[in-house]
């Protein structure tokens, strides 16, 4: 049967989904929508390569539009400001509207702002989209000290950037560890010493009072009274789902759109995936919201199935990475839920891992190292988590121990 | 097919199967695989990112970076999951009197 199917925002969900559905169904109309005038692109090097001059816009794309329009998979560029769930009809600020059969919403994330009682709000810079990349990227070509607000990933990134590119900056973070909300403490640390001996400056545990402007320049007040100066700044204070759309819908909402382990939401024919989705997770039995790249890319994947009638359960283990300087940071499963944590190396320089584990099995794990030293024993931690294996620890913790051992077993 | 460009890798027994060796000649870099089947050699470096392969995981036939996780078919090269879009470049290998060979254009 001939469905039209439509794909609300335009990013990597959206397009994986997008294929997906036609590998699965060759004759539905697929549209995707998308408010950023640019085929779906990839963001992780917005704030490392690209920002590097490493990567350029034509290297962030994900497929030509030759490979869309082969695919007979429509692309239009258009911001969505009303939808109508119950006539199954989405509304442009145009007057366009959009009839759907299936509707995918994967609309991403956002970041939050700083609340600033002054008329500084558009001073401030954030990073989510190339748009703003490149205008951050053209703005601090002449500018010098740069403060960046958030200790978090992206924050960071930048921060290892923007020291790469000679520039002088300061890092303020509420929290009393970097990256606080995920990272385990000791891998935290371990990454502020790179950024420390890179000549970044972190501050921890402090809260901004006041930003104010005096002839180009701004002072940044904290809370324990102290000034900092600064020619620019970045805030990178974590993101929300981006759901305002559906905020007066029946859509069931909490904490971004609340889907079942089919992708499914609360509205039939009404499907999430990526950043915008809070998904019910069968192995840790839980909901749960991660905004990730191999996330959006399965989770898109498992979108486009289950729309095109291959119902499909999402069983995808959490993975994601950051890179910072010459580090690379990577993350599997959930570390929050354990009864035991196993270290396994002391030195960054061959890779340092911290395992959580409940009941011998592992449910997450956490490492940093010089690139390409943690991600071998990750993924292959990632396999043990999801084969939900009782594991030997006298292998976990012995770095001289193979942890292929484990799995091929 | 020139004698000359056959290079020696090393003995046969220096891999452990599902496994492989970095291999470094002049200013390039490979990996030498001994999968069931037999010995494949690729380039040494990630086509996403400058990253030696040699971290990565051998499963069966793939290897998978450290770093994002790109995969490539060892035997064809072929990158099989993003962010590694383009292709690995593979090579030829010989085994004579237990020694690897690669053959590098
Ligand atoms: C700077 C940066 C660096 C990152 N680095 C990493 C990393 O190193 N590793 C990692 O694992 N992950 C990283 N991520 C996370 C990863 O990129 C995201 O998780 C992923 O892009 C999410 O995909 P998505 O499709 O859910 O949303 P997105 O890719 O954000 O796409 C959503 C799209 O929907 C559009 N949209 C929203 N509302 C509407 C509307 N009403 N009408 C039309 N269009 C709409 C948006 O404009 C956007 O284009 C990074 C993210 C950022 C921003
Ligand atoms: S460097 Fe290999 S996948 Fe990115």
């Amino acid at each position: 049967m001939k469905n039209n199917i439509i794909i609300l925002g335009g990013g990597q969900a959206g397009i994986y989904a997008a294929r997906e559905i036609r590998q699965n169904d060759s004759k539905s109309n697929i549209k995707i929508l998308g408010e950023e005038n640019l085929l779906p692109y990839e963001r992780p090097p917005l704030s490392k390569d690209f920002l590097l001059d490493k990567k350029k816009e034509e290297d962030l794309y994900f497929h030509s539009i030759d490979v869309l329009k082969n695919e007979n998979i429509e692309f239009e560029n258009i911001s969505i400001n009303k939808v109508d769930f119950e006539n199954k009809k989405l509304f442009a600020k145009n007057d366009n509207v959009y009839s759907y059969d299936s509707l995918l919403i994967s609309t991403g994330s956002e970041n939050k702002k700083l609340t600033l009682d002054n008329n500084l709000k558009n001073d401030i810079y954030y990073l989510r989209n190339l748009e703003e990349a490149k205008k951050i990227k053209e703005i601090i070509s002449n500018k010098n000290k740069i403060t960046i607000i958030g200790g978090g990933f992206i924050g960071l990134e930048i921060a290892s950037s923007l020291s790469q590119l000679q520039k002088k900056v300061i890092v303020i973070e509420i929290g009393n560890q970097l990256m606080g909300r995920i990272i385990p403490k000791q891998i935290a640390d371990l990454v502020q010493n790179t950024h420390i001996e890179h000549g970044n400056e972190i501050i921890l545990n402090k809260q901004i009072e006041k930003i104010t402007k005096k002839n180009g320049i701004y002072e940044i007040l904290l809370n324990d009274n102290s000034l900092i100066e600064t020619d620019f700044i970045i805030a990178g204070i974590g993101s929300t789902p981006t759901v305002k759309l559906f905020e007066n819908t029946n859509l069931k909402l909490d904490n971004g759109i609340v889907t079942n382990q089919f992708c499914e939401t609360s509205i039939k024919d009404v499907y999430a995936a990526g950043d915008v989705s809070n998904f019910y997770h069968p192995f840790y039995e839980r909901n749960m919201r991660l905004e990730s790249y191999q996330h959006a890319q399965n989770h898109g994947i498992c979108a486009g199935k289950n729309i095109a009638g291959v119902k499909t359960e999402y069983t995808s283990i959490p993975w994601m990475w950051s890179d910072q300087f010459n580090l690379n940071l990577q993350l599997t499963g959930m570390c929050d839920e354990y009864d035991e944590i196993i270290e396994r190396g002391n030195d960054i320089n061959n890779g340092v891992i911290y395992f959580f584990l409940k009941n011998n099995k592992i449910r997450g794990a956490c490492g940093v190292g010089i690139i390409g030293k943690v991600g071998r024993d990750i993924r292959i931690t990632s396999k043990l988590t999801e084969k939900d294996t009782i594991v030997d620890k006298q292998i976990l913790s012995d770095q001289n121990l193979k942890l292929n051992k484990l799995i091929q077993k | 097919m020139s004698e000359e460009n056959w290079i020696e890798v090393g003995s046969t027994d220096s891999i452990e199967e599902e496994d492989l060796i970095r291999f470094d000649h002049q200013d390039k870099t490979f990996c030498v695989y001994k999968l069931t089947d037999g010995f494949y050699a690729t380039d040494g470096i990630c086509t996403h990112e400058a990253v030696h392969l040699e971290d990565g995981l051998v499963m069966d036939d793939e290897i998978e970076c450290p770093m994002h996780q790109g995969i490539f078919n060892i035997k064809s090269g072929e990158a099989l999951s993003p962010p590694a879009c383009e292709d690995l470049k593979t090579y030829p290998v010989k085994v004579d009197n237990d020694k690897i060979f690669i053959k590098i254009d």
